[in-house]
């Protein structure tokens, strides 16, 4: 009789057959449940060993069951698994990854160097007077180096006359800052300031008018020419590598004095081959400048700071660098804004 | 500046070899922005003597005699072939530089043996207007050019504006020899000088204007070719030989670098003035152009009877009327020194910008026109046959040297480095400044050619060039800033936050021009422009940005290829103020459809995407309806973030987007600096919350918000939160009506709120919506 139960179990289709059995032969009314309760009609002895019986196969049945219930919901489970495979092969949802511009990249790798090394990083506006952008920068009107800025001049549209009494230009270089920053601001301070300038120029593959250069400007009592240097390496290094080396000339620039040029040694990491960048600009803050700065701190009500102090200036050009990086062989890519360009760049910092 | 390797040497034999010197010019700070190999004329082109020059009928050309060693006949269109003249003939197979081969033709019936060439043809210079003409014993007839003329190297040096003195073979020999220690043979010009009376009274008028006006005379002038030599140097220099009286005054401004002026004494009159213009003046210059000049203009004058009339404009281009021909045979020469700013303003204004203008508008050595009168004279004596006068007028005359302190403790604080002083002091003595005093501060005493060296700076600046800026260490400087340097950057770390939200949230960014034209933003129903550009690269686009979205819709247009474009920008547009403003455009689904459908579309799409950057950046943002001109009026709001409004979100207007021929894309732009979010603690919920929906039917008209603002008035201080869940539209609902359903979510901070309390709220809630008129469903 057991035999046959187990057999019976041991063959439960499904987990409903198996339920059906257990209730046949282990509900209320089951077969086995009955004959459990019918054991009191038996004289005693009789009872004792049919019951030790009994009992003993209703374990059996029960563990049984357990076991085959245990199989059959494996094999459901196998089932469930094999109909929900997918072909994780085929791609992701296509959701946007978000980008910044590439020279937003380079700009920003840029300052993160300089704010490591405790520059703050400040901003300055575009249309800029012509006062500081070249007058206070010891560039006076009818200076031949005006004519090593090709520049925008802006006139008010019709009804705002009023509204821009100053002459405006679009800045030639992000030195105004300079001036801007001196006259509120006290020494010492170390600070970058990124942003966009413009240049009157026919664009080609090399030149654009408008591009984004780095300015830098350390002022304090005791700042010289080979802090400037100092930094510069710094940067060169962090750019390129600890084999990176910086290199001076003799250059002009009216606002600072001794002026330079830099070069940085960069190996292009393609070819292995090395070479020397001319990256942009640098010098010591020229004492007319200092001198401006603190006239326009009286007329504010501020009190002059400057005489006495020394200071260095650099300004370098961004595209130059994301170009040689990137192996970019057209300026003019840069503000055509394709997704397909834009998005061969990916931060690295 | 082009400077002839050759010419350097006359003036600095010991000077390096070119590859060594390319290095060294860079040091001093006059690089080389070209090295050019000027080669010898190819073979095959021999000196020939014009014996006979014709004019052909009806045609331009002329038909030439010519004595090449043996006569030979050629066909030329040259203005100046004439007879009487040596010229470069180009024997029929000779090969040019430009690839062209030279052959016997036949023009106009006549056959041309081979051609008469200009120097660009040749390959020894620019010019190509005419004939290289030269004397015509130059050389014998039928000598091939290859063996007088050989190659030259040419250094194309750029110049800075400060370093006027190094725009001259003698400025840049005298820094070469400073760096090496090496003498300069500065020429030492010894024309036979006669005791001719000065023909012609002079007067400056104006001594602001010219504070030194030497003036010298020659007289007995053969006008004719220059020499071979001469000319080969000149061509090199990038000039364009004229005749040997002008070729002088070129070749002693680019040996000097004093510009020269000579006047055909024909045509002065009684005598020479330098005044100001006067209004309305006018003067046909050398190139022919008739100008109207200003009363800033600062003029030569002849004086002819009561009268005074312009023969030139100052330190900027002679007049026609008084300028060197073929029959002049007298002239007074001009050497002179004039004031920069003034020079500068005149050539601005007139659009000129002449070798003389460049050079006095950097400035000149105001002590240089002895010299570089003597140098002329003794070049028209030697190539014109001139007899030249000892006498001549010299107004204004000699300047002082500047006096400039010179501390070399100075040097070594500005530089940071260690020079001795007696290194720095030798420095200085070899750019010829005088020192005086035995200690410092000394006295420098700059040459008077070096016009940029005024203050101490400069002089420190002159050590650093002559000791080398490799010396000079590297080293950082360490201080902490004043205090009020360290607020300084929180506009740039804002912007760069608000970049990173954006691109974090899957935006891409773009950086656009920031002009654009006035059409395009009035297409775009942008504010119209503010600022204009006064000289435009490109006349249409003469409008600086009042709006970053005009770029966004053009960068859409770039990328209507792309399914999907997710764009932002951040920059500076340009209103009443310079404002900073952050702008986006969403077009097509958020991720674009692939084997899967897109998802994430149009307003709503970008709104969220506004408010997770907002949840980023710990702000409340909401819309509020709102009329944008640039919008579709039914999807169209103001941006209110913190509380405070900061710009627009909607959808374009479908009048511009079908203009643009693009399906209407979402866009938003807001002006920065965006209020930051401030957010006190909140204790986390420590009892649970319930939960009740109810459905409120409003017109269509409606807006959720008002709703919510109902529900949340009326709800009390319990209601921890609000969810639309579900917006239903149809039956049974009436034409016209929708159904907003909300989660309200109730909770207190102390304790689990009875079911009889929310009811109460609920209550509440249902009485409030009921009040305006509205009803609640199911």
């Amino acid at each position: 009789m057991l035999e046959d139960w187990l057999a019976e179990i041991r063959a439960a289709p499904s987990l409903e057959a198996l339920e059906a059995i257990r209730v046949r032969l282990l509900g209320k009314k089951g077969e086995l449940t009955q004959r459990l309760k019918g054991l009191g009609k038996l004289p005693p002895e009789a009872r004792r060993e049919e019951g030790r019986r009994l009992n003993e196969a209703k374990r059996a049945l029960e563990a049984a069951i357990e076991s085959r219930a245990g199989e059959l919901k494996e094999e459901a489970l196998a089932r469930r698994l094999a109909a929900e495979a997918q072909d994780v092969t085929l791609p992701g949802l296509p959701f946007p990854a978000g980008n910044l511009h590439v020279l937003t990249q380079v700009l920003g790798e840029l300052v993160g160097i300089f704010e490591r090394m405790g520059y703050r990083a400040v901003l300055g506006p575009e249309a800029e007077e012509e006062f500081y952008n070249f007058d206070a920068l010891n560039i006076p009107p009818h200076h031949p180096a005006r004519d090593m800025h090709d520049t925008f001049w802006l006139k008010p549209a019709e009804g705002f006359e009023a509204r821009f009494p100053r002459p405006l230009l679009l800045r030639t270089h992000t030195s105004p800052i300079q001036v801007r920053y001196m006259s509120t601001h006290t020494p010492p301070f170390k600070i970058v300031a990124p942003g966009k300038v413009f240049r009157h120029e026919a664009t080609d593959a090399t030149h654009e008018a408008m591009f984004h250069q780095l300015e830098g400007l350390v002022v304090g009592e005791r700042i010289t020419l080979a802090d400037l240097k100092g930094a510069l390496l710094a940067m060169a290094r962090a750019l390129y590598g600890p084999q990176a080396r910086v290199n001076f000339r003799p250059s002009y620039f009216p606002f600072v004095e001794p002026g330079v040029e830099f070069e940085v040694w960069w190996e292009n990491p393609r070819t292995g081959r090395g070479q020397w960048l001319e990256l942009g600009g640098a010098g010591m803050v020229h004492p007319e400048v200092f001198r401006a700065v603190d006239e326009l701190r009286e007329e504010k009500g501020l009190a002059p700071l400057y005489r006495g102090m020394t200071g260095f200036a650099f300004g370098l050009g961004v595209e130059r660098i994301a170009m040689l990086r990137y192996q970019v062989p057209d300026i003019r890519a840069f503000f055509q804004n394709r997704l397909a360009f834009l998005n061969q760049f990916r931060e690295e910092v | 500046m082009r400077l002839p390797y050759s010419w350097l040497l006359e003036l600095l034999p010991e000077a390096p070899a070119p590859e060594e010197l390319e290095a060294l010019l860079a040091r001093l700070g006059l690089p080389v922005e070209e090295m050019v190999l000027v080669p010898r004329p190819p073979r095959g082109i021999r000196f020939a003597v014009v014996r006979d020059a014709e004019p052909i009928p009806g045609t331009e050309l002329k038909a030439l005699v010519l004595d090449a060693g043996r006569e030979v006949r050629v066909v030329s269109g040259a203005e100046n072939a004439r007879a009487g003249v040596g010229v470069a003939w180009a024997e029929p197979g000779t090969v040019l530089p430009g690839g062209f081969r030279v052959e016997t033709r036949t023009l106009q019936g006549r056959v041309s043996e081979g051609m008469a060439l200009a120097p660009a043809e040749m390959g020894v210079g620019e010019y190509a207007g005419g004939l290289l003409v030269l004397p015509p014993d130059a050389l014998p007839p039928g000598t091939e050019l290859a063996e007088v003329w050989p190659e030259e190297r040419v250094f194309d040096l750029e110049i800075t504006p400060n370093r006027a003195d190094a725009l001259s073979v003698l400025g840049v020999a005298r820094d070469l020899a400073a760096a090496l220690g090496l003498e300069v043979r500065v020429p030492d010009p010894k024309p036979r000088l006669a005791d001719l009376p000065f023909p012609i009274g002079v007067e400056v008028e104006d001594p602001d204007g010219a504070d030194r006006y030497l003036t010298a005379y020659a007289r007995g002038l053969r006008i004719g070719p220059s020499p071979l030599t001469a000319q080969r140097r000149l061509l090199a220099a990038g000039q364009r030989p004229i005749n040997n009286v002008v070729d002088a005054t070129n070749y002693a401004l680019f040996e000097l670098g004093n510009p020269l002026h000579a006047f055909d004494r024909a045509a002065l009159g009684e005598g020479l003035v330098v005044r100001r213009a006067r209004p309305g003046e006018r003067i046909v210059t050398l190139d022919g152009v008739e100008r109207l000049l200003s009363r800033e203009d600062l003029v030569i004058a002849a004086k002819k009877g009561g009268d005074t009339v312009a023969v030139a404009v100052a330190g900027v281009i002679g007049g026609a009327n008084s300028e060197v021909g073929e029959e002049t045979t007298e002239v007074i020469l001009e050497a002179a020194h004039f004031d920069p700013v003034s020079i500068r303003r005149t050539a601005r204004r007139l659009g000129l910008s002449t070798e003389a203008s460049y050079r006095f508008e950097r400035g000149v050595d105001p002590n240089l026109p002895p010299l570089a009168a003597l140098r002329f004279l003794e070049l028209v004596e030697a190539w014109a046959g001139a007899e030249v006068s000892r006498n001549w007028v010299d107004l204004g005359g000699g300047k002082p040297r500047r006096e400039v302190p010179f501390r070399p403790s100075y040097t070594n604080r500005l530089l940071g480095t260690d020079f001795p002083e007696r290194d720095q002091l030798e420095a200085l003595k070899r750019l010829a400044i005088r020192i005086e005093g035995d200690t410092e501060p000394y006295r420098a005493y700059p040459p008077t050619w070096r016009v940029d060296l005024a203050i101490e700076e400069d002089l420190v600046e002159e050590v650093a060039r002559i000791l080398g800026y490799d010396k000079i260490p590297e080293t950082l400087p360490a201080f902490f800033p004043a205090a009020d340097n360290l607020e300084a950057d929180r506009p740039y770390l804002e912007e760069q936050r608000l970049r990173r939200v954006l691109t974090g949230l899957g935006f891409q960014e773009v950086i656009n021009y920031v002009w654009t034209s006035p059409a395009h933003l009035e297409g775009v129903r942008a504010p119209a422009p503010r600022l204009l550009l006064q000289n435009p690269t490109n006349a249409e686009e003469n409008a600086l940005r009042t709006a970053l979205y005009p770029g966004l819709l053009k960068n859409l247009l770039a990328n209507r290829g792309e399914a999907s474009v997710l764009f932002f920008e951040l920059g500076h547009v340009f209103l009443e103020e310079e404002e900073v403003h952050l702008a986006g455009l969403l077009a097509g689904p958020y991720h674009r459809p692939g084997w899967q459908p897109g998802h994430g579309e149009g307003f709503f799409a970008l709104k969220g995407l506004l408010e997770a950057a907002a949840a980023r950046l710990g702000a409340r943002v909401e819309v509020r309806p709102a009329q944008v001109a640039a919008l579709h009026p039914g999807i169209a709001g103001e941006v209110v973030w913190e509380g405070r409004p900061v710009g627009w979100i909607g959808i374009l207007h479908p009048a511009i987007a079908e203009a643009l021929e693009v399906p209407a894309p979402a866009l938003f732009e807001l002006k920065l600096p965006l209020p930051r979010g401030r957010r006190a603690f909140v204790e986390p919920p420590r009892f649970p919350a319930a939960v009740r929906d109810l459905a409120v039917v409003v017109p269509e008209a409606t807006p959720h918000a008002e709703v919510a603002a109902v529900i949340r008035r009326a709800a009390g201080g319990h209601l921890a939160a609000l969810e639309l869940f579900d917006v239903y539209r149809g039956r049974p609902l009436g034409e016209g009506e929708k159904s907003l359903a909300y989660h309200l979510i109730f909770r207190a901070p102390d304790r689990t709120l009875t079911d009889q309390e929310v009811d109460g709220f609920v209550e509440a809630v249902i009485a409030a919506l009921t009040q305006q008129g509205w009803r609640i469903r199911g």
